[in-house]
């Protein structure tokens, strides 16, 4: 049951760096935006997984709360690219640069 | 069980049904109403808020510092100073926004956004469960990212979202990352229950916690502009419409402090670390960074910024000496709600140079004193406030803050290194006074053919006269704060009395 509890922080561990990796390499906001999904999925995985071992379930819930939340998020997330999508013709995010300094 | 009673649920419920009511209004209205009379209707909200927060702290309703409980939110003096300071903030915005809204649409929606992202600062200040504080922090900022970007056909607006967006959903990322390690170290998400646990950590757990403090400052810190995660700060604030710049540096940064000190400053103290130089050397790098890089800017609005990073460094000297100096959490409480009023009357100034002359750089702003008085006069008086200059308020918190970490050498030798930050914050304010006072000599001597004095936004000169208040009042007898402050510092001197 340990090792069990290993598997998935593992998984999860794996999820956070490849999250980290996308922010910080991609520069498509919709890559970017998935990137940030992985990150938060990652810590909706330890919740889950440490619940199942924990006599109550807290866990469970905030993973909720937090993809709910996630969900909010992702939608005005969107909502601004498209905005931008229309002014630019790109969702590069190296392109928009007219704040410098 | 929360009492329905307790002030933050009274000003949740009050702000949320105005906050909601609002655009429903202008719905029902058919799109039709006036930009002043939302603004009123939400002003009225907020001064009611701020009113019975005050009360209840006047009142003595409420248990003095932070306190820990067993409930989600807890009704103490430490979150009423912050939702004081950040309603405060929330007022000053939308009190400056009305001349600047004039010529834009959608006002209803814009000041229900206010009126919710004050909801979650209020929020953060009062929790004392994980779940709460993750909930709020996300209802403070998703807004905030729809206001910073609310000038949807100018391309700047438009990237200063999306790089503020991209950098606050990585931060509440983040935090959730953190909390969920906390949570299965010490099976449980309320912080009282968390601190309890740290403090009874197998050793072998130890690094897995110190991850997690790891992640929560990293995570906080993406909002309080600390220097390794300052970099979408000074786009975001340039490219926003003024009034939620001001919002953004006064009042949702603040918001991050009081998460910090209520989850790191006391995790870490539970853990028994040596995490105190750390933030040390973070206050001074981030002090130095944004004053340094201050200099070199041409926008006002930039500079502003930069300054507000260097701002972030100095309140984190209070954090850092917290442990060892009880004036540590004053200073630091203090000089937030200083810095909230400072700040945000600065931005609300550059929102009403906008909307008059069109212009933030600072070459345009040559002669302002005598084109704009007031609102020249109030830039003037906040940017000496910031600089710390002696009759304004900004001088009696740099003195609590700087006061502490000399306090704190002085008390423990652990922190025999404290003092440095002291000499590091002074060395920063005397810099910091040299591109405040470029900026005020542009104002008042140059520019001597500039005689035509323009009409000022009269929402703008109401927040100016507002500030000038209470920068000179509180500056020439600052009593009132420092005891309020002390009332609400929490108190986790060497760990003593934090685990309820």
């Amino acid at each position: 049951m340990g090792n069990e509890l290993v598997d998935f922080a593992l998984v999860s561990v794996a999820l956070l760096g490849i999250g980290i990796y996308g922010l910080a390499v991609k520069r498509n906001f919709i890559r970017m935006l998935f990137a940030v999904e992985i990150v938060i999925n990652a810590a909706n995985l330890n919740l889950v997984a440490f619940a199942r071992f924990l006599p109550h379930s807290g866990g469970q819930t905030l993973a909720l709360f937090s993809i709910a939340i996630a969900a909010a998020e992702v939608a005005v997330g969107l909502s601004l690219i498209i905005v931008a999508y229309r002014m630019y013709r790109n969702v590069d995010v190296a392109e928009f640069r007219s704040l410098r300094g | 069980m929360i009492d329905p009673g307790s002030t933050p649920m009274i000003v949740v419920a009050l702000l949320g049904t105005v906050g909601v009511a609002l655009p429903l209004i202008s719905v029902a209205r058919g799109e039709r109403g006036s930009n002043s009379f939302y603004a009123a209707i939400s002003l009225g909200a907020l001064a009611a808020a701020i009113g019975y927060v005050g009360y209840q702290a006047a009142a003595g309703n409420v248990a003095p510092g932070a306190l820990l409980s067993a409930d989600v939110v807890s009704d103490d003096a430490f979150g009423g100073f912050f939702a004081i300071a950040m309603l405060a903030v929330a007022i000053m915005t939308t009190a400056g926004s009305i001349n600047y809204m004039r010529r834009m649409q959608h006002h209803a929606v814009y000041y229900s956004l206010i009126l919710l992202s004050a909801i979650g600062m209020v929020l953060v200040a009062y929790s004392t469960d994980l779940v709460m504080l993750f909930v709020a922090w996300e209802l403070m900022s998703i807004p905030t990212y729809v206001l910073a970007g609310f000038h949807k056909r100018n391309p700047s607006s438009n990237e200063a979202a999306i790089k503020y967006f991209l950098f606050g959903a990585l931060a509440s990322a983040v935090i959730i990352y953190g909390i969920s390690i906390a949570y299965g170290l010490t099976g449980s998400t309320n912080i009282a229950e968390v601190v309890r646990g740290f403090a009874a950590l197998d050793p072998s757990m130890v690094p897995l916690a110190l991850l997690a403090a790891g992640l929560f400052i990293a995570g906080f810190g993406f909002k309080m502009g600390l220097v390794p995660f300052h970099m979408w700060l000074p786009d975001a604030y340039e490219g926003s419409p003024p009034p939620v710049a001001a919002l953004l540096a006064a009042g949702t940064k603040k918001a991050g402090f009081a998460a910090a000190l209520r989850v790191v400053v006391m995790g870490a103290v539970a853990l028994n670390l040596d995490w105190t130089l750390a933030l040390g050397i973070i206050a001074v790098m981030t002090m130095t960074v944004g004053n340094v890089a201050a200099i070199m800017q041409r926008n006002l609005a930039r500079m502003l910024a930069y300054s507000s990073i260097g701002h972030a460094g100095y309140i984190l000297i209070g954090l850092a000496v917290a442990p060892f100096s009880a004036t540590g959490s004053t200073g630091a409480m203090f000089h937030v709600l200083n810095h909230a009023v400072m700040k945000g009357a600065a931005f609300i100034a550059v929102a009403g140079i906008v909307t008059t002359l069109a212009v933030t750089h600072l070459d345009k702003l040559k002669g302002l004193g005598r084109r704009m008085p007031i609102t020249a006069l109030g830039l003037t008086v906040s940017l000496l406030a910031l600089a710390g200059v002696p009759p304004l308020n900004g001088f009696w918190s740099k003195l609590v803050l700087f006061g502490s970490a000399i306090d704190a050498g002085s008390a423990s030798a652990a922190a025999s290194w404290a003092p440095w930050l002291a000499v590091a914050g002074v060395l920063n304010s005397a810099l910091s006074l040299a591109y405040y006072g470029w900026i005020i000599r542009k104002m008042y001597f140059e520019g001597e053919e500039e005689k035509r004095v323009r009409s000022e936004p009269r929402s703008v000169v109401a927040v100016m006269v507002f500030s000038m208040l209470f920068m000179v009042g509180f500056g020439v007898y600052p009593d009132p704060i420092i005891q309020f402050a002390e009332f609400a510092a929490p108190a986790f001197s060497a760990g003593a009395g934090i685990v309820p």
